[in-house]
C-alpha cells in the first residue's frame, strides 16, 4: 500500500509519499502553483485528487487530477445563482460522496454554502436548502469568512449528514440536503449577547466517528462531543486543556472515545498555546486530556488551522499535522511520537492522507 | 487576430498556452472566447476586481472599458493587480 499526505499550502499543493511503515517520505511539488490550497483529498473510490483552490485575483474554484497531480483541470463555472445575491468567496472543503454513489462529491464554501457534484467534480450544483436557510440572516462572518468547512457523512445512510459553518453552527439533514436543522444546543457563542443561541456558534471543525454516530467539534468556544446526532453537546475542554480555542481536530479511526486537538492561545492571539506545539489526546471521551509532544518543537509560536490535522486508518494508525510555519509532522504510533517529514514549505493550510494499493 | 497574453497562473489553466489568438470586435468578446474566462469574471458576469486589462499597453478603463472596440490586430495583456502576500 502507498500512502500520500496532501499538504495544501498558501502557495500550492505538496504531496508526501510513503508506504504503510511511514518511516521515509518523499516530497513532490508544488502542484497548482500560485493557488492557495485550502483542502485537498485523494478520493478513495477512484484515486482522483480534488483540491479547494483560491486566489486573491482569480477567485475560488476546485481543481481535480486524474493522474496523481501530473495534470489538473478546474470546475466549470462554479458559482452561486444570480437570485441569491451572493458571490462565491472561497472554497474550503471537498468531501467524497457516499461509497455507493460514484462520482458524487460535496463542496463546502464561503459564504456558508454547500455544493454537490454528480459528475466527479466537473460541475457543481448549489444546495438550495442551506443557501436559503431561514436562519441565514443571523449568521455573521468571522475572521475566516463564513465558511462551510466540515461535511460529515453517515456511512450507513447517504441522506443523513452534518455540516459545520463558521459563525453559523452545525446543521443536520435527514433528507439528502433539502431540509436543514440547526443542532447547536449546549454549544457556546460567548461573543454574542445571547451565549446559547439557536445559530451563530462558531464551529471550527466537526468530525463524525467512522464506526459510531458520535460527533466531535472544536469550536471557537470549547471542545464538544455529541452522542445524539447533535441534539445536545457536552463541553470537554475544561477537563484539562490549556485553552478551549483551537481549530484542528482528529479522531481515532476505530475508537470513538479517542480524539486529538491542538489548543491555540485564544481568539486574539492565534498561536500555539503556551508557545508549544502540542497535541492533546483524550482516550476517555473527553473526560481527561494528555499532552503529546515528543518529536514536536519545544518552543513554537505557530498556528495549526482547521484542516491542519489528519489521520489514516492503519493499525497502529498514523496522525499528520501541518503548521503555518511550513512544517508537516507525522506520527506512525497513534500520536505518541512525531517526526518532521517536511519543512520550509509555504504556510500549511491543510493536511489530508490518502492511500492506494 | 487579437492576441491575448495570459499570466503564468492562467496559462497553466489554459493547458500551458501563454497566449491565445481570438477573433473579436470588443474586449469583452475577446475575453469571453478564452478558456479561462471564469477566472476573469465571477458567476454574475462581473470582472474580478483585481484583474487589470491592457490593450496595446493602454488600460481598458482609458479606452472604453470592456465594450471598447478592437480592430482585430491588438494585443491584450491580463495582469493581476498587486494584492495579497
Amino acid at each position: 500500500m502507498a500512502l500520500v499526505v496532501l499538504a495544501g499550502t498558501k502557495k500550492g499543493l505538496f504531496l508526501l509519499r510513503s508506504d504503510e511503515l511511514r518511516q521515509g517520505w518523499t516530497l513532490d511539488g508544488p502542484h497548482l502553483v500560485g493557488w492557495s490550497v485550502y483542502h485537498a483529498i485523494l478520493d478513495p473510490r477512484d484515486g482522483v485528487l480534488h483540491a479547494c483552490t483560491n486566489h486573491e485575483v482569480y477567485g475560488a474554484t476546485v481543481h481535480r487530477s486524474h493522474d496523481l497531480g501530473k495534470t489538473w483541470e478546474h470546475a466549470e463555472n462554479l458559482g452561486l445563482p444570480d437570485d441569491s445575491e451572493l458571490t462565491l468567496e472561497r472554497t474550503w472543503h471537498v468531501e467524497p460522496g457516499h461509497a455507493d454513489q460514484p462520482g458524487s462529491l460535496w463542496l463546502g464554501a464561503a459564504p456558508g454554502v454547500l455544493f454537490r457534484s454528480n459528475d466527479g467534480g466537473a460541475t457543481w450544483q448549489t444546495i438550495e436548502g442551506l443557501l436559503a436557510h431561514p436562519t441565514r440572516e443571523r449568521w455573521f462572518p468571522g475572521a475566516g469568512g463564513m465558511c462551510c468547512h466540515s461535511i460529515q457523512l453517515d456511512p450507513t445512510n447517504p441522506n443523513h449528514f452534518h455540516v459545520g459553518i463558521s459563525a453559523a453552527g452545525v446543521f443536520r439533514t435527514d433528507d439528502g440536503g433539502e431540509q436543514w436543522t440547526p443542532v447547536n444546543s449546549g454549544t457556546a457563542a460567548e461573543f454574542l449577547p445571547d451565549p446559547y443561541p439557536e445559530v451563530g456558534q462558531c464551529v471550527h471543525k466537526l468530525l463524525r466517528c467512522a464506526e459510531s454516530p458520535r460527533l466531535w467539534q472544536q469550536n471557537h468556544c470549547g471542545v464538544y462531543r455529541s452522542d445524539d446526532g447533535g441534539d445536545s453537546w457536552q463541553r470537554l475542554d475544561r477537563n484539562g486543556l490549556p485553552s478551549g480555542f483551537g481549530f484542528a481536530l482528529a479522531l481515532h479511526p476505530r475508537d470513538p472515545d479517542t480524539a486529538f486537538v491542538v489548543p491555540i492561545e485564544g481568539a486574539e492571539n492565534r498561536v500555539t498555546s503556551g508557545g508549544r506545539l502540542g497535541v492533546y489526546r483524550t482516550s476517555d471521551a473527553g473526560a481527561s486530556w494528555d499532552l503529546s509532544m515528543e518529536g514536536l518543537p519545544e518552543r513554537a509560536w505557530t498556528g495549526v488551522l482547521r484542516e491542519g490535522m489528519a489521520f489514516d486508518s492503519l493499525d497502529p494508525f498514523g496522525l499528520y499535522l501541518g503548521a503555518q510555519s511550513g512544517s508537516v509532522f507525522a506520527s506512525a504510533d497513534e500520536g505518541q511520537t512525531w517526526t518532521e517529514i517536511a519543512s520550509q514549505l509555504p504556510p500549511v493550510l491543510s493536511v489530508e492522507v490518502g492511500a492506494w494499493s | 487576430m487579437v492576441v491575448v497574453v495570459l499570466p503564468p497562473i492562467l496559462a497553466a489553466e489554459a493547458g500551458g498556452q501563454s497566449q491565445v489568438e481570438v477573433k473579436a470586435t470588443t474586449v469583452e468578446e475577446a475575453l469571453g472566447a478564452l478558456p479561462i474566462v471564469d477566472r476573469l469574471f465571477d458567476e454574475h458576469g462581473s470582472l474580478r476586481s483585481l484583474v487589470n486589462i491592457y490593450v496595446d499597453g493602454v488600460d481598458v478603463r482609458e479606452r472604453g472599458g470592456l465594450s471598447g472596440k478592437l480592430s482585430g490586430t491588438e494585443t491584450i495583456r491580463l495582469v493581476g493587480a498587486i494584492a495579497g502576500g
